[in-house]
């Protein structure tokens, strides 16, 4: 087993509300509650949850763009929670990313030569000329763009051709790991198959490590080794990319299976009637202000009385990783199975 | 006038993309006469400023030493007259521009040396930095400009370059507002943090990546301002603490003609007056025209838009019993060098009452123009150039917009992909959903409201008394897109149109809206055309489907038809790239390429170049849409292709 290239140890990360003049003091948002994973070269690890889960947040803190309140971030091995700013060139030159929108990721005043070349000139000191012209060719090729895109400004491409862009851009500087905070999200279908084999050549290419971040796990199962379900800051299920997705052991990770529809009428009829079981007009408690017990109680259709009193602790589940969950401690005590017989027959019963 | 314009748009030695980009600016700003008119103004204001002996015949501070020709009006030796030392006032006005420029000048590099790079700092640092320059920029802001002006005089001098330095310190106020502004906005910006993540310093950030996008506002901004500053400069001469009382500043010859104290002297106010309005009106007029046509969408006004077309002759039947029965629908978009892109052609399609037609194609295949133009709302310079469209039975191809509004909000409802955006944020949610119902029925005003709160409860928002007093940011994404359908559904509607209604939800909201939908469908029998490009969302909610590819129909099919044995080798592309279809880990299949621009619509079958199984005989001859049963499939080699259901083939 190789070493992990990034560990995230027990993080937390919350936004103190801030008191203004005339104002009552917000309260403070809790957007990740103590998540740990670790990501080794060649391997992807997904994140996948919705909006307001805290996934992206993951994501800023790892890049250090928003402070972090408890844990410990280590880049292959070394702790990189806090870069000091002299240390944040060498950080840099590890960590990159793809984000979400195509669009206003990239500056619409620069040519494709600028937004790929900076990285170059900033991190191994290459000016402007032809030997950073021919890195930048190799970069574009390498994401399966033709050389007459050096000259193109954004709005003169597509968004496939800008993720593709954007993918180089992380690429020049040659890092560890490259964070894809919903990269392929607002891609049409067609496109979004491309740029995900765009991203598996360049894994295979370059070893770099991927966090994918995604809200639909049809799309992070396809592209991860490993995945984590996140809810309200906290990771409730994480494991093998394919146990999790066959055998979900957390009712939130069975309702965003159930939720992502598949081309297929009839397996959609099924996926439908299961989606159905989950409660429609509840709505996730705000990070602000968190329950006590597990914060997805009140939407579950399978809640119990202890669910509602306490945070469930993390328990080995039966696809190797693990869950958070009473339903495998206490009540039915499905000890880390599937959780979806019971929810159906819980909803058949009804 | 117009030969400056073209020689400057023409001349641009930049490469070719840039100096596209660039002339069309050129372009749009000439277009406007005034702009013109101004340009030329501020034009000759330079030329007199750098070489004033070319424009004036008479020395400015010479008069008549005779002093016989003392204020004479305008003759041919003096065009404007003379003052009262018989001084030639338009040599005088000539020369005044010096002073004017040299204001400008002063003023502004003060203004933008301190406030650009200070609304820069303040902006991006934010916090205790922000609010202390602030708190100083908004005391200094508050008073009078004058006021600071005369400060600094009394501090220095009082001469005209310490007045505009007291002015420039004022206006520099403006620029902290305008820089820090636009660096609050563009930090928020994804490419600035894609910008840290590469590992720029923030001066880097601020030069390179902010600055630029300041200019535009920027120019607007000093155009603007330089004519406030000649103005003002004016003002400081006139009541004597700028230009000495000898100068040809044109501030000063105002105060001359009140000093004169004789009648003949009032014409004097004419020629420095009228230099001054026509100035400041030239930098107002100049600023506005930069800001119009900094605007990417002006362009397309220009081009000539046919009135009215005359449609010919369909051949198609509408179909009898359809909500919304389309035939052979055409649009046709004005291009550069009179062409013509037609971005939809020969589209029909029906919906029955009760029925759900589902529309998927990529973005750019046409499925929201052909809603857009069968409803009567072709975006403007597009029109309809061949088609017949009828709604509930009635023609409704060429309906005056006026009856159009009374069938749209009432038999037609809308749900759009943005669910806050499509709410206006400054009214309360139930004001929005009572003003169709105002509009449209003859409800009072507590009916109305009685009825908004059935809505939201039907669509399952809870506690909807409470909601109805609420703004829509108040809303999650979700709630905010069953207040969309609560909207559509207010007056009964017999047609519902979804367009891409769940693309921008969370997918558990996603499934929950569709649920909503599909029940709201079943209690009110309406038909619903939902358009997406999500094949998922089609197998869970459509009846029919219509396949679109770059503006025409493709394919049509029942839904279990259509996924379990696609014709048309673009159906079978879309689902064979959907990450759903495939178990494992390996590559995606993919549609190589993109959807082409209408202006590039190759000639033969528009997906050839795409398709894996093109011929040369798809490349030149046009494929048709041809009968497959009850379904239709245009494809010169369906036949041939037996394609099966197509989950787990490559996985």
């Amino acid at each position: 087993m190789t070493a992990p290239f990034l560990e995230v140890e027990n993080l937390h990360v919350h936004f103190a509300g801030r008191s203004r003049l005339f104002r009552s003091a917000m309260p403070t948002v809790k957007a990740v509650n103590g998540i740990s994973f670790a990501i080794e070269p060649h391997r992807t690890f997904g994140l996948v949850g919705e909006s307001g889960s805290g996934k992206s947040t993951v994501a800023r803190a790892v890049l250090q763009l928003t402070d972090v309140t408890a844990g410990t971030i280590r880049l292959d091995g070394a702790d990189v929670t806090r870069v000091p700013r002299e240390a944040e060139l060498a950080f840099r030159k590890r960590v990159q990313a793809v984000l979400q929108d195509p669009y206003s990721s990239l500056n619409q005043v620069h040519q494709v030569r600028t937004i790929v070349g900076d990285g170059i000139t900033r991190h191994f000191g290459i000016k402007p000329g032809p030997e950073r012209e021919q890195r930048i060719l190799a970069l574009l090729d390498e994401v399966g763009l033709a050389g007459e895109f050096l000259d193109r400004y954004p709005y003169e491409m597509s968004g496939g051709q800008r993720q593709r862009v954007s993918i180089a851009r992380a690429l020049a500087v040659e890092p560890g790991l490259i964070i894809a905070d919903e990269a392929t999200s607002a891609l049409d279908v067609s496109i979004q198959s491309q740029v995900i084999n765009v991203l598996r050549r360049v894994q295979a290419d370059t070893g770099v490590a991927f966090l994918f971040i995604g809200h639909d796990l049809d799309v992070v199962r396809h592209v991860s080794d490993d995945v984590g379900v996140m809810y309200l800051g906290y990771l409730v299920e994480q494991g093998g990319a394919d146990g999790v997705y066959d055998l979900p052991a957390h009712p939130y990770t069975e309702m965003l299976i159930a939720s992502v529809p598949v081309p297929d009428p009839a397996a959609q009829a099924e996926r439908r009637a299961l989606r159905q079981t989950f409660k429609k007009d509840t709505e996730p408690p705000s990070p602000s202000d968190l329950p006590v017990g597990c914060p997805f109680a009140n939407r579950c259709p399978v809640a119990m009385d202890i669910c509602t009193e306490l945070m469930p602790e993390a328990t080995a589940a039966r696809h190797g990783g693990h869950v958070r969950c009473h339903l495998h401690t206490s009540g039915p005590v499905l000890a880390g199975e599937s959780v979806v017989p019971y929810i159906r027959s819980a909803s058949t019963a009804r | 006038m117009s030969d400056a314009s073209t020689a400057v748009a023409v001349s641009a030695p930049q490469p070719v993309q840039a100096a596209r980009a660039r002339s069309g600016f050129w372009m749009r700003l000439f277009r406007n006469p005034l702009t013109v008119a101004a340009a030329v103004w501020v034009t000759l204001l330079l030329l007199a400023w750098l070489w004033p002996g070319l424009l004036a015949p008479h020395d400015p501070y010479a008069g008549d030493v005779t002093l016989t020709r003392t204020f004479e009006g305008p003759s041919w030796d003096h065009w404007l007259g003379t003052d009262g030392q018989g001084r030639d006032l338009y040599s005088r006005v000539v020369f005044g521009a010096r002073f004017a420029v040299n204001s400008i000048l002063i003023a502004m590099v003060v203004a933008i040396g301190l406030g650009v790079p200070l609304g820069l700092f303040s902006g991006w640092r934010g916090g205790r930095a922000d609010r202390v320059v602030m708190w100083v920029n908004d005391v200094l802001f508050s008073l009078p400009i004058v006021l600071l002006a005369m400060a600094v005089i009394i501090i220095l001098e009082p001469s005209l370059p310490s007045a505009m330095l007291g002015v420039g310190i004022a206006m520099a106020t403006r620029f902290v507002r305008l820089t820090r502004a636009v660096t609050l906005a563009e930090k928020e910006e994804l490419y600035v943090d894609a910008a840290r993540i590469t590992g720029l310093s923030p001066p880097a950030i601020l030069r390179r990546y902010i600055t630029p996008n300041l200019l535009p506002s920027l120019i607007v901004q000093v155009a603007i301002i330089s004519g406030a500053v000649i103005l003002i400069g004016a003002t400081l001469s006139f009541l004597g603490i700028g230009a000495k009382l000898d100068d040809p500043d044109w501030g000063v010859m105002l105060a001359r003609a009140r000093f004169d104290f004789r009648l003949e002297g009032i014409w004097q106010i004419v020629p420095a007056g009228g230099a001054l309005v026509l100035t400041v009106l030239a930098f107002n007029l100049l600023g506005d025209g930069i800001r119009d046509s900094l605007g990417r969408d002006a362009a397309s006004s220009s081009l000539t838009v046919p009135r009215k077309v005359a449609l010919p002759p369909v051949v198609q039947l509408h179909a009898s019993g359809a909500v919304l029965s389309i035939r052979d629908l055409a649009v046709g978009f004005p291009a550069p060098g009179g062409m013509v892109n037609r971005v939809l052609s020969d589209v029909s399609l029906e919906v029955f009452p009760g029925e759900t037609l589902g529309v998927v194609g990529e973005s750019g295949s046409g499925k929201s123009m052909t809603m857009l133009a069968a409803l009567g709302l072709t975006p403007a310079p597009g029109y309809l150039s061949q088609g017949s469209v009828s709604f509930d039975g009635r023609e409704v191809t060429f309906l005056p917009e006026q009856e159009w509004q009374e069938i749209r909000g009432r038999d037609i409802g809308m749900i759009f992909q943005e669910p806050v955006a499509a709410l206006n944020p400054a009214l309360r949610v139930g004001r929005q959903l009572m003003q169709s119902l105002l509009v449209h029925t003859d409800m009072s005003k507590s009916q109305a409201r009685a009825r908004a709160a059935e809505l939201l409860a039907e669509v399952q928002v809870p506690d909807p008394e409470r909601r109805l007093d609420q703004y829509p940011h108040e809303f999650s994404g979700g709630m905010a897109q069953r207040v969309g359908i609560a909207m559509a559904l207010a007056c009964e509607p017999k047609l519902l149109i979804a367009d891409e209604p769940t693309t921008a939800l969370d997918v558990t909201v996603q499934g929950q809206t569709l649920d909503l939908m599909a029940e709201v469908q079943q209690r009110h029998g309406m038909a619903v055309i939902l358009i997406t490009h999500d094949l998922g969302v089609i197998a869970d909610a459509a009846d029919r489907v219509l396949v679109m590819y770059a503006g025409q129909v493709v394919e049509t099919a029942s839904v279990s038809t259509l996924f379990s044995r696609p014709r048309h080798p673009y159906t079978r592309a879309l689902l064979d790239t959907m990450p759903q279809s495939h178990r494992g880990h390996g590559d995606l299949p993919v549609i190589g390429g993109v959807v082409p621009s209408a202006a590039a619509w190759p000639d033969g079958c528009r997906f050839a170049p795409r398709c894996e199984f093109a011929t040369d005989q798809c490349r030149t001859s046009v494929p048709l849409l041809e009968a497959v049963g009850t379904d239709l499939v245009r494809c010169v080699r369906h036949a041939e292709f037996e394609f099966g259901p197509h989950a787990e083939t490559s996985a």
